[in-house]
């Protein structure tokens, strides 16, 4: 399992070596005036990294232990908290968006209800303050309830 | 000579500068000391900060290098009194620190760590100040192919001695140069790898590639270790305060053998604290440990690695200021914001920019005193940082790594960047890469090329450039030794054991 990894990663850093040779070879320069252009470094590395993979594939070495089932689904749940906090960023704005995140990932960092809801609020309400007036950033306020409002 | 030194103090003295290396002592020592956040993250987090608030490049150099010097001590809180190592530089302390912890002599291990690191970063920085000027000298005299065999050098050197697994490391040194080709090529004109996304254009910005390489891929990690390693609120008792001058004067060789080693370690690209300190640590086991007592709560066992790691961490700012090529993952990053102020660090900035060298050197001279006075009475205050729970943590790192991406430019491209090099630096770090090495590639990549370019448009296309001079030659027997010998040197050992035998 553990060889395993090293050698999927291997093949597929092959891959990427080919998609990045293909790319630069097909590259068009309207002008050039030097001798080498944009095309021969990327070339380069891609042979390179098809060669350091190719000693990877026949000698793989170790990896850390890979994340169970239940850990497995609780990274995907923080992964899909940031890409959410991404989103709603802009719409709901700082402090709304913040407060969410923040009481959603002190839960799942095993902090009780009570606990995770006083960090959202005091992170969320100060931390906007703090960026704000005390350093200048502008951070959006939510158009959602621009509209409302 | 060191005219620049006196200038630099000028420039360092200044109530606004003297103010951010208390700050950046003060905050550096609890990043340090905080589970998880090493110096890089430390820098990541603070340098958008650190650019919105209009600081002139110095300044803000002398802010991030405090928060560097400042980690390596607090790497060591934990490693001494939970057997956690804050960081890899801090990885050899455990040894004998956390023995120590446990004879209920964790407050003059604290204190021990604290001097031995200072001292070690003394020795250091003394050295950054007779060697930096001599070298920049040298450096001046480079054209674009002893940069380009510089960097062959600096990458094979890092490879060696950098990480686990040769391989990885070089794998992960090609992806790093590889992120840095994405954009438009200064040379041509031409678009590479944008995927035609015009968001790409102007290539990856350097603050979402570490914010995504090293914050977001330490909140995914620490959800998986949260099980594993929380101790909160279990420290052990710190016992008497101080150490004793006693104590410190009997580890005084280990301190100065120590640091030496560590400022040359450190001076050598893509090596830093953690080779140092187990290099020290080792040096110093087969030196005077005539009794065994190493790894059972020997002094000169803590004080060595944390001599060597802080000589290290000042060390790998020589290649940085003289050569422009960072010594350590936290040194590339702090290039990287040098180049954010449009400064290109190199043997030029002594003469061009000496407010900036100067300001960065004398800066460390004061930032040292200041963290001594810092960490030796309030040892016990820092130590309870550890018992910050990760869920205050956690979120805490996720709102500094959005709002510091979100104010670059104000859109979410950005971020959703952000968050997928977030997952690519988890990926690589469970498969056993370590990130230095990408971020090295990331930052000395495009200056790589160019160099290569140069020289090769001054040749007319002729290769033989690039080892005609004797130092570029001299640079590439090197980078090929130093791949080579590792390898060929137990081969040549064991075939004259067979021969004798």
């Amino acid at each position: 399992m553990k060889i395993a990894a090293d050698r999927v990663l291997g093949i597929a850093l092959i891959g990427l070596a080919a998609f990045i040779a293909v790319q630069a070879v097909q590259l068009e320069m309207p002008f050039s005036y030097e001798p080498v252009g944009p095309k021969a470094f990327p070339v380069g590395l891609s042979i390179l990294l098809t060669i350091l993979s190719l000693v990877m594939i026949f000698r793989p070495g170790p990896n850390g232990p890979w994340p169970h089932k239940a850990l497995a689904l609780k990274l995907l749940l923080v992964l899909a908290l940031l890409l959410g906090y991404a989103v709603f960023f802009t719409q709901l704005g700082f402090i709304v968006s913040s407060l969410l995140v923040v009481t959603a990932l002190a839960r799942l960092f095993d902090a009780t209800w009570g606990k995770a809801l006083i960090t959202g609020v005091i992170m969320s309400v100060i931390g906007y303050f703090l960026f704000t007036t005390a350093l200048g950033i502008s951070l959006p306020s939510g158009y959602w309830f621009d509209t409302f409002l | 000579m060191f005219d620049f030194l006196i200038d630099g103090f000028g420039v360092a003295l200044t109530p606004l500068n003297l103010g951010l290396a208390l700050l950046g002592a003060l905050l550096g020592t609890l990043f340090g000391a905080l589970p998880g956040i090493g110096p890089i993250n430390g820098i990541a987090i603070l340098m958008p900060l650190a650019y919105t608030l209009g600081l002139p490049a110095e300044s803000s150099l002398i802010l991030l290098a405090a928060v560097y010097t400042g980690a390596e001590y607090g790497g060591r809180m934990s490693s001494i009194l939970l057997n956690v190592p804050g960081d890899a530089g801090a990885v050899m302390t455990t040894l004998d620190g956390y023995p120590l912890a446990q004879k209920g002599l964790a407050g003059p291990a604290l204190g021990l760590s604290a001097v031995s690191s200072f001292i070690g970063a003394t020795i250091a920085i003394i050295g950054l100040t007779l060697f930096a000027p001599l070298l920049a000298n040298v450096a001046v005299m480079f054209g674009p192919a002893e940069f380009f065999a510089l960097m062959i050098f600096a990458f094979s050197s890092m490879s060696v001695m950098m990480g686990k697994d040769p391989i990885k490391t070089a794998i992960g040194a090609v992806l790093g140069v590889l992120i840095g080709t994405v954009g438009i090529d200064s040379g041509s004109g031409v678009l590479r790898y944008t995927l035609g996304m015009p968001e790409l254009y102007d290539g990856i910005d350097f603050v979402v590639m570490i914010i995504g390489l090293f914050a977001i891929s330490e909140i995914l990690l620490m959800l998986e270790n949260s099980h594993s390693t929380d101790n909160d609120g279990e420290l052990p008792p710190l016992g008497r305060v101080f150490v004793s001058l006693k104590e410190v004067l009997a580890c005084k060789g280990a301190i100065i053998r120590s640091g030496l080693i560590g400022f040359i370690i450190g001076v050598l690209p893509g090596t830093g604290a953690s080779v140092a300190g187990a290099v020290s640590y080792t040096t110093e086991k087969r030196l005077s440990d005539k009794d065994n007592t190493f790894g059972t709560g020997d002094m000169r066992g803590l004080a060595a690695p944390e001599s060597a790691n802080n000589a290290a961490a000042v060390g790998s700012f020589v290649p940085m200021l003289t050569l422009g090529i960072p010594g350590s993952g936290t040194t590339a990053v702090l290039l990287g914001a040098l180049m954010l102020y449009n400064i290109t660090p190199g043997p030029m900035m002594f003469t061009e920019r000496p407010e900036v060298a100067g300001g960065l050197i004398a800066s460390l001279y004061i930032g040292n005193i200041v963290l001594l006075m810092l960490n030796l009475p309030l040892a016990g205050v820092f130590a309870r940082v550890l018992t910050i729970p990760r869920w205050v943590l956690v979120p805490a790192i996720a709102i500094l790594a959005f709002v510091g991406v979100y104010q670059l430019h104000s859109d979410l491209f950005a971020i959703y960047l952000m968050l997928v090099i977030g997952v690519f630096g988890y990926l690589l770090r469970k498969l056993g890469f370590s990130l230095a090495p990408v971020i090295l590639g990331y930052v000395l990549g495009g200056l790589m090329e160019q160099n290569l370019r140069r020289a090769l448009s001054i040749s007319g296309g002729d290769v033989g450039i690039l080892w005609q001079s004797g130092i570029s030659l001299g640079l590439w027997v090197a980078a090929v030794l130093l791949l080579v010998l590792p390898w060929l040197i137990p081969k040549l050992l064991a075939a004259r054991k067979l021969s004798a035998g």
